[in-house]
């Protein structure tokens, strides 16, 4: 018998995330540490008359363990960095369901492998990326993401492991008796907000760290109730691009690649950022918003709504669902909802709205210190 | 077979460390990760003629002790470690967390409770390593968790591990033999010295060694070691000083920290980030404004911040300074329940004067 939270993850991966259907190619991916949740998983995609298939290859590698990944980078050739795993092309491009646990051993452990190697194998990737994320558009392919608690995470949330999975199966309700039931319920809370904010046009973002206004005219927000990311909570839109007028400060550190950028400050004119600052790493934040003309446009704004995420942990999959926090995206934006902003880079950032932070939609006052006011 | 380069480590802490004799009684401790090199070293010791006493630590053991024991079961102290500390010849201590900030979220209040029963023993042990009657090492094996925090992969934390330990070379126990010649020789040529001015783009300050000897770090007690040091004169440091490297103490770091002395005493203190729990430390008690230590890093194997102290004071280079406890033995009178060491690069044109001679320039001894 295994702990009964795993279970209910798998089944909620299984029965609410991907809905898996008899017949279905089931693609688990993930490390050997999580072999406890492929075993829950695997067990539910047999009850649900699926066909699961088993990759023990971490999803930032796309080959197999990290250990193996750091390998390749340091050590192949740029033929077979660029080689497309086949088991990999197949899944992405035939598969019905795909299941990715995160379950890193070193969230570190490529700091120091030289980027161009790391893009070169994106780019070898895009085309199965390409059909990936337009099956995926289509529903063809149902994904699903989510964490297996590991002593790497802890670590980076000042957590022991104990209090670490606490939080993970927390968040993700797998604590509770009929999880299903609590993310249907989330479901129907987030719809309200998102059929409340249908049709509305600008949007003004006020509070201590924030006096920013922008246009949703057209752009509906999408309800992000815990169907891809696992856990969820959060409702998201793409702003309109030439929309951003004022002034944000962010207030939990942004991290990219590994690297933590602290007390970012934006500037938007018509939509773009012409003003950047940060107390660390200020050249890396200006370095990222120069990648490409989109990286200084928004591709993002959304509003947390997951209340048992509730701190820090520097892992976006969770921080950026903390319930009473907005986050906005430089980059690219969601086609899906109209988004046209382009870019090679989607940045996530942080903003406390707790504090007495106000939102207006058309001038009507919506939300307040984290909480929605309808 | 395990990696030689395990080997050579054992065969160093048992061999150069600890020196090892027939009938020693070694007590080895750690975490479970430390499995390969704990067994090498139950061979060493075996080897040398002593008896070795493994104690491996289940790496959330001490989370469970500290989150659900009660008062009586947080003072009591095993007896298994009182034996280890006050009958065996030699200790040996592995670093080798799954995670470092497993005990991160703990009352430390419940964590006081049990120092504070620990310390009639831990001082024990400290007057015995003091004369002699206990032989100790510490030294790190490398896990994942420390490589994160060095921000590398496992196998580069192993490589810098090994190659700062010299456990890289065919011959250690030579290349420590070495370091403490080389070292040597700046102690005894600043014996006798008293006035130390040190200058440079981060640095503007002057202190007094008189009567201070330096202290030669060679790899007895530390591995890896290198560095030369000693506490200075307690109302003599002068001047300011800004830390190049994060100082890190009890898991938080805190960056850009910068002191001015007056007459020994840290007047001000400013931080870029984490300044308030500066500020706190320093008002621990009397002694946590005064200088306890002024030390040179000689080691140039160690080349990078990693955020662990065992490795980063002894960066070839750089010189540290601990706000708090000084070192008796070498006659401080500083006491304080803090000793906080802070690092500062020397390499872009640091200089350290000695009796007004040119000493030390740019990370490099100049006599």
């Amino acid at each position: 018998m295994t702990d009964q939270r795993l279970a209910n993850l798998a089944r909620i991966l299984v029965e609410y995330s991907t809905a898996v259907r008899p017949g279905d190619h089931v693609a688990i991916l993930t490390q050997p540490i999580a072999m406890p949740l492929v075993e829950e998983i695997y067990r539910q995609v047999l009850a649900a008359g699926g066909y699961p298939y088993v990759q023990l290859g971490g999803l930032r590698s796309r080959v197999e363990t990290e250990n193996l990944e750091y390998l390749l980078f340091t050590e192949g050739s740029e033929d077979q960095i660029q080689h497309v795993n086949r088991f990999e092309k197949i899944i992405r491009e035939e598969f019905e369901v795909l299941i990715a646990l995160y379950s890193e051993s070193n969230t570190r452990g490529l700091s120091n492998v030289d980027p161009t190697r790391q893009r070169l194998r994106a780019k070898a990737y895009s085309e199965v990326t390409r059909v990936y994320q337009q099956r995926s558009a289509t529903r063809d392919l149902r994904w699903a993401i989510t964490l297996f608690p590991t002593q790497a995470y802890a670590q980076d949330a000042e957590m022991s492991l104990d209090e670490f999975s606490d939080y993970v199966f927390q968040t993700t309700f797998a604590d509770r008796e009929d999880p299903i039931a609590a993310w249907l319920e989330l479901r129907a809370e987030q719809q309200k907000l998102v059929d409340r904010l249908k049709g509305k046009k600008r949007l003004e973002v006020k509070g201590p760290n924030i006096d920013l206004t922008l246009t949703i005219e057209g752009r509906d927000f999408i309800n992000s109730d815990g169907t891809h990311n696992m856990p969820s909570g959060e409702i998201y839109t793409s702003p309109v691009e030439n929309s951003a007028n004022g002034w944000v400060r962010f207030t939990y550190p942004a991290i990219r690649q590994s690297r933590e950028v602290e007390g970012i400050e934006l500037k938007f004119e018509h939509g773009q950022v012409v003003k950047a600052s940060a107390e660390k790493n200020q050249d890396f934040l200006i370095n990222m918003l120069d990648t490409d003309p989109g990286a200084r446009y928004l591709g993002e704004f959304a509003i947390g709504t997951n209340k048992r995420i509730n701190r820090f942990i520097k892992n976006i999959l969770f921080d950026e669902k903390i319930g009473g926090t907005i986050h906005m995206a430089v980059g690219f934006g969601f086609p899906e909802v109209g988004g046209v902003n382009e870019s090679a880079i989607h940045w996530d950032m942080i903003c406390d709205m707790r504090d007495g932070g106000q939102i207006l939609a058309d001038g009507e006052l919506i939300y307040e210190s984290g909480e929605f006011l309808f | 077979m395990a990696d030689i380069r395990i080997v050579r480590l054992a065969k160093l802490l048992v061999e150069y460390c600890v020196e090892v004799q027939a009938g020693d009684r070694v007590v080895v401790t750690g975490s479970t990760l430390a499995e390969p090199l704990m067994l090498a070293l139950q061979r060493e010791i075996l080897h040398a003629g002593g008896h070795p006493h493994l104690m491996p630590n289940f790496p959330e053991a001490d989370y469970i002790f500290y989150s659900e024991a009660n008062e009586d079961q947080l003072k009591y102290i095993s007896p298994f470690g009182v034996m280890a500390y006050t009958e065996f010849e030699a200790i040996v201590q592995l670093m080798s967390s799954a995670n470092t900030k497993v005990l991160n979220n703990i009352d430390p209040a419940r964590q006081g409770i049990h120092m504070k029963a620990m310390t009639p023993l831990m001082k024990t042990y400290m007057d015995r390593a003091a004369s002699k009657n206990l032989k100790w090492a510490i030294t790190m094996f490398p896990t994942q968790a420390f490589a994160q925090d060095a921000e590398m992969s496992l196998s580069e934390m192993e490589d810098f591990v090994y190659a700062a330990t010299f456990a890289d070379t065919e011959d250690p126990v030579g290349a420590w033999h070495r370091i403490h010649d080389e070292q040597e020789r700046y102690v005894e040529w600043l014996a006798g010295k008293e006035d130390v001015v040190v200058k440079g783009p981060n640095v503007d300050l002057k202190l007094s060694i008189k009567g201070r000897a330096f202290i030669n770090a060679d790899g007895v007690d530390n591995m890896p070691s290198g560095e030369i040091f000693t506490s200075p004169i307690e109302d003599s440091v002068e001047g300011t000083i800004r830390f190049t490297y994060p100082a890190i103490q009890g898991g938080r770091e805190v960056e850009g920290v910068e002191l001015t002395f007056e007459k020994g005493e840290g007047v001000k203190a400013t931080a870029k980030k984490n300044e308030a729990f500066l500020l706190e430390m320093l008002k621990l008690d009397e002694g946590a404004r005064v200088a306890g230590e002024f030390a040179i890093g000689t080691n140039k194997r160690i080349d990078r911040f990693t955020k662990n102290i065992l490795f980063d004071e002894k960066i070839g280079g750089t010189i540290h300074m601990a706000l708090g406890a000084g070192f008796k033995e070498i006659g401080s009178k500083n006491e304080s329940g803090l000793h906080w060491d802070m690092i500062c690069d020397m390499h872009d044109g640091g200089q350290i004067f000695v009796d007004g001679e040119l000493f030390y320039e740019s990370g490099e001894f100049k006599i």
